[in-house]
């Protein structure tokens, strides 16, 4: 079907939060790569009768592309043995290319994968500005998504030295200017500090930060500070989705009173607070943990500036792939498994550790019961948003499985049956979680959420001028079959799965923002450059050079 | 075109990639490649390519040589793609469409650090990128190796002479260590240094790791390598610098994940990061393509209609096993390892890139085309996978991107 073909999806049952459609049996109608209102009669159909109908999956966060994920990749050659991919046969015998999938797929299987699960949109979570070109080369092979990436700003130099100077619009137009030299779509802060003082910032013993007041050298340089100015900064900016922050103290037990008091630094002011999962145990280090799921979900429950995405741990294999390297370097030491740390110039790093998450094991339990609890216990759809921190709580496979956990209350009891309760006493799961997602409500928390969150107007629901991205599924009891194919997805108006089959693989597009700001600071940014950086201020960042 | 200046050029002639040259151009020919270090001047050269596209050694049409290599790789039976030096990522990316196509074996100039990426698989990395060695080493330990020949700019560029947010004095806030492994000798300049047998080298290695994990006993014969590690535990940031290409004396082939371990052990103690050298010609980029592509870094092979790897079978050793009956050369051939260029003597060959009417192997199809980073732009990755754009300082050479593209659409690929 080319861009300016007709189509009727006729007599499905429509799930489009955003329009307040609710599994109500109506058309929906594309014309090249919108949705419209209305087309005339003799348009093509395709007969949806007795299946579900909702906008193309919104992935708002996961690991597809970049130096990191190439790392991990690279890491990872029994995974792509174990799981060949051969090149699909696509209509008219368009070219079609294989490769490898594992828990991280190589780019043409990661866009085939996801268009196969309904998938049109996806978010990379985290990539240095240094390695900026790279990814968008990967995105660049990345076929069907419309995709973007959020860049690592919490643990700058050039920013934190704006902070010791006090110079919060400079750290401002510094983000801005960033984020446009780098095509990004956000800013992304990981471990604010941590990955500095993992480096050596401030100097001493010490290998990570411990909680929001910490110092790195300057007395004014905090976790704290380095949350406020860049949630400020994205606010000030309007860009289309708030600063995505993962929290100090990823994966520790007792950690929820950092991820609360991080949420309450920036009281009232927008910001997403991304795998809170991985930021949502009660305990102390050392001594055990334990779920503090229901305190914070109540907090977020209870404010409507803050969104969050889930980071469900789902079991089986996964690889933990972050900026975050001293946590990495905590489970490489804890689990004897094979790692990778690459310190990243002046900007972030990258730690990975490949990991499975055993239902027998006390821990991965734990995490398993603390998503599910934060699932079951979210009161507003819109802002706890469906993700698995594709690969590191498990792949973005695992989702239809995930989703039938959430819709299917009997389903969830037998699995948590199966697993070890060591850690689960006094856990909101055990004490029996009656909740059963709707279809609209999943439909809410993968796609119309996502969307709203991501400020992507035209994406995440089916009214007219939307992109016409449609996912249609068969209407089946079991949810995590239906989930698992779509089958129909169409991406921007093009037919890519059909019948259960891809079919099609159009290029997706590139989701990126460009504020404006004070040019003043790209000198600033070149004198510093000239300093300290071992690349060209003119060769850095991602615009095509001349 | 009129005399210029061509600011910001990365240069390709090792895995340095530096990207600081000015490109002096005089009379579309290039007069000066100012800040190059003398591989650098020679990998560009006065710039000046042969424009030849020859089809069993004679001249022919673009048209000709793209029907003919078409005509030779779609009638073979187990064609071998190989992306040589001095082209670029956008241009090794369409290269792998076309084994995956072909149902090819793939290699690349990646494959001669074969035993660093082996060692990455099994124990993974602990790693920097150069700068971040140059903001913070302050003991920097070359083993067996000095970068001044082979990575001419390494020592001034990254990892000891400029200064870093944590070593204001450069290489006055450094301490140097040289590490002689036989006749694999590290800097003369070092502040320190101490000689190992070859025989011993491994066996070193391990040693200073249980010293740095705490669960070593004395051996005076390892003495000097044990005080190196407790010297190593007490650094801020230590640096190991290996040299990941062959040296003309082989190294044990255990050496390698004997380097990342203890790496990674010193991360505990200290922080620490393993340095390793690569060649230039942008093979670093062919090890990121392929690895995005189909998930392994070199020695693929599509035969079974997907991508499996072989690394015990580089192209080399695929070539001498007979079974090749096609090859297709993307690159520079003077850059292809010796065994493999010897061995594309015995098969019918493709070969586009700089200098393929050259080629010693005497391809039936030669396109020449310019160098990525001299006539061609892009992007090309540095030894330590960081992406820089390449700025081409003269025109007119046949584009090397587009012809392999079109090669591509000819294969329907």
């Amino acid at each position: 079907m080319s861009q300016t073909n007709r189509l009727r999806i006729a007599g499905g049952t429509v799930y489009d939060p955003a329009n307040g459609v609710d599994g109500v049996v109506r058309d929906v109608c594309i014309e090249g790569d919108r949705i419209v209102a209305e087309l005339p009669s003799g348009a093509p159909r395709l007969d949806a009768r007795g299946m579900v109908v909702m906008p193309g999956g919104v992935d708002i966060h996961a690991h597809i592309a970049g130096s990191s994920v190439n790392h991990a990749r690279r890491l990872l050659p029994e995974e792509h043995a174990a799981d060949p991919a051969p090149a699909p046969r696509l209509d008219g015998g368009a070219v079609a290319r294989s490769g490898t999938g594992g828990t991280l797929p190589s780019t043409f299987a990661t866009g085939y994968r996801y268009a196969g699960l309904g998938y049109t949109t996806v978010m990379e979570a985290a990539v240095a500005p240094l390695a900026a070109r790279h990814a968008h080369a990967e995105l660049d092979d990345t076929p069907i998504i419309d995709a973007g990436f959020y860049v690592l700003l919490g643990n700058d130099e050039y920013l934190l030295r704006q902070l010791a100077a006090g110079e919060a619009a400079r750290a401002r137009d510094y983000a801005a200017w960033l984020l446009g030299t780098t095509r990004a779509y956000a800013i992304k802060i990981v471990n604010p500090g941590g990955v500095a003082v993992w480096k050596g910032v401030g100097g001493g013993d010490r290998r990570n930060v411990s909680g929001l007041d910490d110092t790195l050298g300057s007395s004014v340089v905090t976790p704290r500070k380095i949350l406020e100015v860049l949630a400020g900064a994205a606010n000030a900016l309007g860009l289309p989705h708030p600063v995505h922050i993962h929290c100090n103290n990823l994966g520790q037990p007792g950690n929820a009173a950092t991820t609360l008091e991080s949420m309450k630094a920036l009281s009232g002011q927008r910001a997403h607070f991304t795998h809170l999962q991985f930021h949502s145990y009660g305990g102390t280090p050392g001594k055990g943990w334990a779920s503090a799921a229901r305190e914070v979900i109540e907090y977020v429950n209870g404010h409507p500036e803050v969104s969050v995405d889930v980071g469900q741990v789902m079991f089986g294999a996964a690889t933990t792939v972050t900026a975050d390297s001293p946590v990495e370097h905590l489970l490489y030491a804890s689990s004897g498994r094979k790692w990778v740390n690459v310190d990243i110039e002046l900007e972030s790093g990258c730690g990975i550790v490949p990991y499975v998450y055993k239902e027998k094991a006390a821990v991965a339990a734990l995490q398993w019961a603390v998503g599910l609890e934060l699932f079951l216990l979210a009161r507003d759809p819109w802002r706890v948003v469906l993700s698995t921190d594709h690969p590191n709580g498990g792949t973005f496979l695992s989702y239809p499985e995930l989703i039938r956990l959430l819709m299917d209350r009997a389903y969830r009891d037998e699995r948590l049956k199966a697993v070890n309760q060591k850690l689960l006493a006094g856990s909101a799961l055990l004490d029996g979680l009656a909740r059963e997602y709707t279809l609209g409500e999943i439909a809410t928390i993968t796609r119309a959420g996502p969307a709203r969150l991501l400020g992507l107007k035209n994406k995440g629901h089916l009214g007219p001028g939307a992109d016409a991205d449609v996912t249609i599924y068969a209407n089946e009891a079991d949810r995590a079959k239906m989930f698992s194919t779509s089958r129909y997805t169409i991406k921007a108006g093009t037919l890519v799965v059909e019948d259960g089959q891809l079919r099609r693989a159009p290029a997706g597009r590139r989701l990126a923002v460009r504020p404006g700001y004070d040019a003043a600071v790209t000198k600033d940014v070149k004198r510093f450059f000239d300093q300290y950086a071992c690349v060209a201020f003119e060769n850095y960042g991602a615009e095509p050079v001349s | 075109m009129t005399d210029r200046t061509v600011a910001n050029v990365t240069c390709l002639g090792c895995g340095c990639a530096c990207d600081d040259i000015s490109v002096v151009v005089t009379r579309d020919r290039i007069a000066e490649a100012r800040n190059a270090c003398a591989l650098g001047a020679a990998w560009f050269g006065d710039g000046s390519v042969p424009a030849e596209t020859r089809v069993n050694g004679r001249s022919a049409s673009l048209e000709q040589a793209l029907t003919e290599a078409a005509r030779l790789l779609t009638g073979a039976k187990r064609p071998l793609v190989y992306l040589a030096g001095d082209v670029s990522c956008e241009t090794q990316r369409e290269s792998v469409a076309i084994a995956d196509r072909l149902h090819a074996a793939i290699d690349s100039l990646a494959a001669t650090a074969a035993p660093a990426v082996l060692a990455a698989q099994r124990r993974g990395r602990a790693g920097a990128t150069l700068g971040e060695i140059r903001q913070r080493a302050d003991l920097v330990v070359f083993w067996a190796v000095d970068p001044s020949a082979r990575y001419p700019r390494y020592a001034s560029r990254y990892a000891v002479e400029p200064r870093g947010v944590a070593a204001p004095q450069g290489r006055a806030s450094r301490t140097l260590i040289a590490v002689d492994v036989g006749e694999r000798r590290g800097p003369v300049e070092a502040h320190g240094r101490l000689a190992i047998a070859p025989v011993d080298e491994v066996d070193s290695l391990e040693i200073m790791r249980a010293v740095v994990q705490e669960r070593a006993a004395g051996d005076a014969r390892f003495q000097p390598a044990i005080d190196l590690a407790r010297r190593m535990t007490e650094a801020r940031y230590a640096v190991i610098v290996a040299d990941g290409e062959p040296s003309p004396i082989p190294a044990d082939p255990a050496r390698a994940e004997a380097l990342v371990t203890l790496a990674q052990a010193l991360n505990g103690p200290t922080r620490c990061a393993l340095s390793t050298l690569r060649g230039g010609g942008n093979r670093s980029g062919a090890d990121a393509v392929l690895t995005w592509q189909t998930g392994f870094p070199f020695a693929v092979d599509f035969a079974r209609g997907y991508p499996s790897y072989q690394p015990r079978t580089d192209a080399a050793a695929l070539l001498g096993g007979g079974e090749v009956d096609a090859a297709l050369v993307i690159g520079a051939p003077a850059t292809l390892p010796e065994p493999v260029a010897a061995a594309l003597a015995q098969v019918r060959s493709v070969a586009i890139g700089p200098r393929s009417s050259a080629a010693s192997f005497q391809p039936v199809v030669a396109v020449d085309t310019g160098a990525a980073g001299i006539h061609e732009g892009g992007t090309a990755f540095r030894m330590d996978d960081v992406p820089l754009p390449l700025r081409p300082s003269l025109d007119g050479a046949r584009a090397a991107l587009v012809t392999v593209r079109a090669l591509r659409d000819r294969l329907g690929a």
